[in-house]
Parts: C-alpha cells; structure tokens; sequence
C-alpha cells in the first residue's frame, strides 16, 4: 500500500512524466484511477485538497456572477478528495435515452454517442455510488399490490424511482474520497497527489497536444508533469476555467479555437413549492415523501415525464417530487370539495401536499464562464459566470405539471394546483441543483463541442475531458451515476489508447 | 302482560315525529339560501356549493377571454342531456380540456359551470 503524497513536500522543479495524469479528485477522476488498476499504465491523479475541507484551498474556487440568482461558486463544490460527494444528497437515476438525442424542439440538442455507450458500465457505477441493486428499470414493472403508486390517468406522467447512494451504516450518502481512499492507496500503479493544483495546460507549439502540466500548491512550491495523456476531471467549472487560462500558446486557451469552451454552462434549476397535489382519498405511500428501505435499497418516487410524452409533445425533461403534508386556504378548500363533488369522489378524507423537483434547460451557448481579470492565490484567473434561465424552461415544467394535474382528474384520484406562473414567482426562493454541467460540451462537430465522441478535445490528440462538463444536454437526473459511468467507459478507451 | 308501547302512546309518538320533521323540512326550506333567479338556474342545479363555485368562477373568468355565458350555458346543455357531470369533468381530464383558477387545474366543464354561477351571482 503506498501512501499519498503530499504535494507540498514535492521539491520545487520536479517533473514526473507518468503515462497518465487525472486532474481532479472527484468521483470522476477516481472512478477511473480505479478502473485503470493493475494495468501497465503509470497513473498519477492530482488532487488540489486534502482529505477534508481547508478554507484557503476552497476560496480557490471564489468567482464573480452575474445574471439570474446563483449559488456562491465557492459553495457549491468541493475542493478536497472525493470532490462534490462530500456534499452531494446521494440521487442516482440513469439518464434515458431521448437525453442522447437529437431533438428538433431543442437548439443544440444531440450528443456524439448514445445511452446504449454509457449503458455498460452503469452496473459499476451504480457499485462505486453504492446505490444498492440495479431496480429503476424493474421498479417501473412493480404491481400496484407489491408497491402502490398515485393512480394517475394515461397520460405522460408516470412514478419512476430514484435510488440512494449509501456509504456505511447510517452514514448517507457515499463520499468517494473517503470511501476509496484506501482502495486508491493499494493500486501499485497509481500515485496521488494531494494539494496539488493544476495551473496551467502546457500545449506544444503547435498547439496539438498536452506536453506538461504546472502544478502548484499553496505554501509555493511548484513542479510540473509531462504525462503522455491527461483527463481532466475537475468538474464543469475548473475544466472550463483550466482551458481558458492556458492560453499562452493559443490566445482562446485550450481546446477554445472555435469560442465553445465555458459556454453552454447550465445547472438544474430546483424552485421551491412549486405546486400542490391533492389525493382524494388522503392515501400516499410512504416512499413518495421520503426515502425507504426496500427490496434491498434505498429508494424514493418521484414523477417523471415519459420520453413518448417528450417525444410526442416537444417537451424538455423534468423531475416531480411529493415534499410534505400541508394546509389549504379556504377557497382551496372549496375548490377540492366542489371539483370531487363534480367527479362524483368523496373527498372528506383528501389530503393536501407540496411539490418540488427540478427541470432541464435549454442549451444556451451565452449562459457561459469567462475569465476574470482578478486573479487566485496561486495566479490563476477567476472566473465570471453569466447566469441564465429561459422563461420557456420554466414554461415546460409547468406544462408537465398541468399533466399530472390532468392525469388525477382523469383518474378521479386528485387534483392539482400550480404555484408558479409568473417569472418572478419562479425566482422567489428559488434553488439549484448543483449540478455543473456543459462548459466543454461533447459534439462530433469541432465548431458545436470541444470534445468528440470519446471526450478527446477537438485538436488536442492526448488531452480528455470527462463529467458533465461534456454534457451537450442536460436532462433532469442527478448526474453523478452518469458521470461515474462515462469515467469509466473513458477508462476503458485509455487503456486501450495507451496501452 | 303489560306491553312496553299502548297502541295511544304508539300513535302520540308517531304524530310527534311526524310534526317534528315537518318542521325541520320547512325550516330547512326557509333557511336554504335562496339566490336571485338566473338564467342558469338548471346547470348551477348540479354544483354542491353555488357560493364556493362562484368564488372558483370568478378566478375562472379571469382566465377567459370574451366568456359568453349564454353559449357555455347551452354548450354545457347539451352535453349535460347526455352525460352526468361526473362523467362530463373526467372526460374533459381525457381530453385535455381544462382550464385553471388560482392555479387549480379543472375539468372545463367544470370551470365554466363555476364562471356560469359567477356570472349569476354578479
């Protein structure tokens, strides 16, 4: 077992020319040290924190905003090993297949490879997420008996089921640099480097390839790698801000000769109390409200959008969540006794409760990160980030909550109310999801992606970028299972790549 | 043996009992809320709550542009000759025919006849 090093012993000047750098720590970048194991591959990952969370290091992340309300970059992330599952909520759900396709109704829809390429090497991610046995797809098949779900109307929404990553005990959810820690220490062929910042890409002349990477950490020492490929795994900000900062050889930075790099940035907006659903009957099961334990996981309902009903009706991807018991006003009152009367229902035992959930957007190649003229503690330009969230966006998810609304009163089960309907009611309180995604989007097409089909950068033969930074869409699933899932289809091409 | 009821008090009790509900159902009928007669007396007929449908009206014709009451009464006529209410509101749910108050999503049928008991209380 070899210990990780500590970048700040490392004596200035040092080179370390393995076969492969990562550079992040995340579940990306460790997803793939351990599916590089035991291969011939010398394999460094480069971790900028430690093994928990130090404010000098994290203030690393500081950036300027702009635009629609966003969380404080410095608090959405990070920055020590494990990277974003020290704080992530453990939702996991495969993407579906429509989120790889092209789709007329969304400007730049379409990714370079398909769900059937991610399709693989979910079971392995779903283990290293420790999100228990594989049930999305069966969950769906459950009988009303065995599980009951809302009864909802035919239609487009339909109870689909999130699972949950557990690490240890009650110990929710799992954080993959203290859970793999020691599995990374035992790989012979592996060294990781902790507080080792990256802080530049070092591209040939011509531009075509990575020669050297500077490292630096933050008591000043400085050292640098010349690995034969590198995979950059520091989520979809630091990518972005990492490309565009390496920019003395190409002025756009790397990977940027077509502008495309830092644009695209999207996250999954979570607005609060978005509706209320009546049951007429009062009964809710259990694991719509919170999560359970059953068949030997951790699970959840949520609502989902059918892809027929996304497909057929040009809508974008959602997620309905059942929150809590509440009250109603007295014309709410009234409006459930008179609409069950009207149905034919008793409804003297109907019971009242919050919605909430998350939406995809729309691509938007200006909702984007750019460099700032200020720069880090170790040189590094921040970042400015313009944010956006389209009226349409929002027009969709309400739209698929009028669905729902729909399907209950086919089903005489219940009703709906929607609370949003104006912007501003949207942005009142309104959440994000965390999820970092399409600042180096994967496209075939160098002038629409930055990296292709197996997430090399367009021009750039040993340089990889992998996480939802490649996202070209974006779907409404948590993206963590997907990440873990892409790294190691990614591993799998690396190897074969270096071998 | 002395019966527990004497055919005299037996029929006391009867009266008694029969007076008492003939009083509760005229005072029942003295009570009722009586409303102005409108022209859609029948059709309000089939709403539980006139008022509390009123009050869902309103916010219903806040939502419809250029609401012509006589013609939702005798589009909603016709299809109420051949279908309950019931049935009516379900199959608008089918049909994706709904319209919103306050956010609440309705059958249309529905909605109308509450902007019909709206227009009648106005």
């Amino acid at each position: 077992m070899s210990a990780f090093i500590d970048a700040r012993t490392v004596p200035d000047g040092t080179v370390l020319e393995p076969d492969l750098a990562i550079v992040g720590g995340g579940p990306a970048g460790i997803s793939i040290a351990l599916a590089l194991a035991n291969t011939p591959l010398r394999v460094v990952l480069l971790e900028s924190g430690g093994m928990s969370f130090d404010p000098a290091t994290q203030a690393l992340y500081n950036g300027a905003k702009s635009g629609v309300k966003y969380l404080g970059l410095e608090a959405s992330r990070m920055r020590f090993l494990g990277g974003s599952t020290n704080i992530w909520g453990g939702w996991s759900r495969p993407m579906d297949k429509i989120d790889f396709e092209e789709r007329s109704w969304m400007p730049h829809s379409g990714w370079p490879f398909g769900l059937d390429a991610l399709a693989p090497h979910y079971a392995r991610a779903q283990t290293l997420c420790e999100a228990g046995p594989w049930l999305y797809d069966k969950a769906e098949h459950w009988s009303q008996s065995e599980m009951p779900t809302v009864p909802l109307g035919a239609g487009g929404v339909a109870t689909r089921w999130f699972q949950f990553s557990k690490m240890r005990g009650s110990l929710l959810p799992t954080h993959f640099g203290e859970r793999y820690a020691d599995d990374l220490k035992k790989v012979r062929n592996l060294t990781t480097y902790l507080h080792a910042n990256v802080t530049r890409l070092g591209l040939a002349a011509n531009g075509g390839k990575i020669e050297h990477l500077d490292v630096a950490t933050l008591n000043g020492h400085r050292f640098s790698l010349k690995p034969k490929a590198v995979i950059l795994a520091a989520g979809a900000v630091e990518i972005a801000r990492l490309m565009l900062a390496s920019n003395d050889v190409m002025s756009s930075g790397v990977g940027n000769a077509n502008d495309v790099v830092g644009r695209y940035f999207a996250d999954h907006p979570i607005p609060r109390d978005i509706g209320t659903v009546i049951l007429f009957d009062g009964k809710l099961e259990p694991y719509y409200l919170t999560t359970q334990t059953m068949h030997g996981a951790i699970l959840r309902a949520g609502l989902f959008p059918s892809e027929a009903y996304r497909r057929n009706k040009a809508m974008l991807d959602s997620s309905i969540t059942i929150e809590s018991k509440t009250l109603l006003d007295p014309l709410g009152k009234t409006t459930v006794a008179t609409t069950a009367a009207a149905l034919g229902v008793d409804a003297s035992k109907a019971a009242a409760f919050t919605l909430g959930g998350g939406c995809e957007v729309t691509p938007d190649p200006d909702c984007r990160i750019t460099l700032d003229s200020e720069r880090d503690a170790l040189g590094v330009p921040r970042i400015k980030l313009q944010m956006k969230l389209a009226d349409s966006d929002l027009a969709h998810f309400r739209a698929t909550l009028k669905e729902l609304g729909r399907q209950l009163l086919a089903s005489r089960a219940g009703m709906i109310r929607l609370n949003m309907k104006e912007r501003g009611q949207w942005l009142t309180g309104l959440d994000w999801g965390n999820h970092h995604m399409g600042t180096a989007r994967a496209s075939n097409d160098p002038k629409k992606g930055v990296v292709d089909a197996n997430l090399q950068v367009h021009g750039v033969a040993n340089l990889f970028v992998v996480g939802s930074a490649v996202y070209p869409t974006y779907g409404a699933v948590n993206p963590t299972l997907s990440i873990v899932a892409m790294a190691l289809r990614l591993a799998d091409h690396v190897k074969g790549l270096l071998k | 043996m002395k019966t527990l009821f004497s055919r005299r008090n037996l029929l006391v009790g009867v009266g008694t009992a029969a007076v008492v509900a003939g009083v509760g159902y005229e005072a029942t009928r003295v009570l009722r809320k009586r409303y102005a007669p409108s022209p859609y007396d029948d059709l309000l007929a089939k709403l539980d709550d006139r008022d509390g449908s009123a009050q869902i009206g309103e916010a219903v014709l806040a939502e419809v542009d250029d609401f012509d009451a006589k013609a939702v009464a005798a589009q909603l006529r016709a299809k109420l000759v051949q279908s309950s209410l019931a049935d009516l509101a379900t199959a608008d749910a089918a049909a994706e025919r709904l319209l919103e108050a306050h956010g609440w999503v309705l059958p249309q049928s529905l909605a109308l006849l509450c902007a019909l008991a709206a227009k009648a209380a106005a």
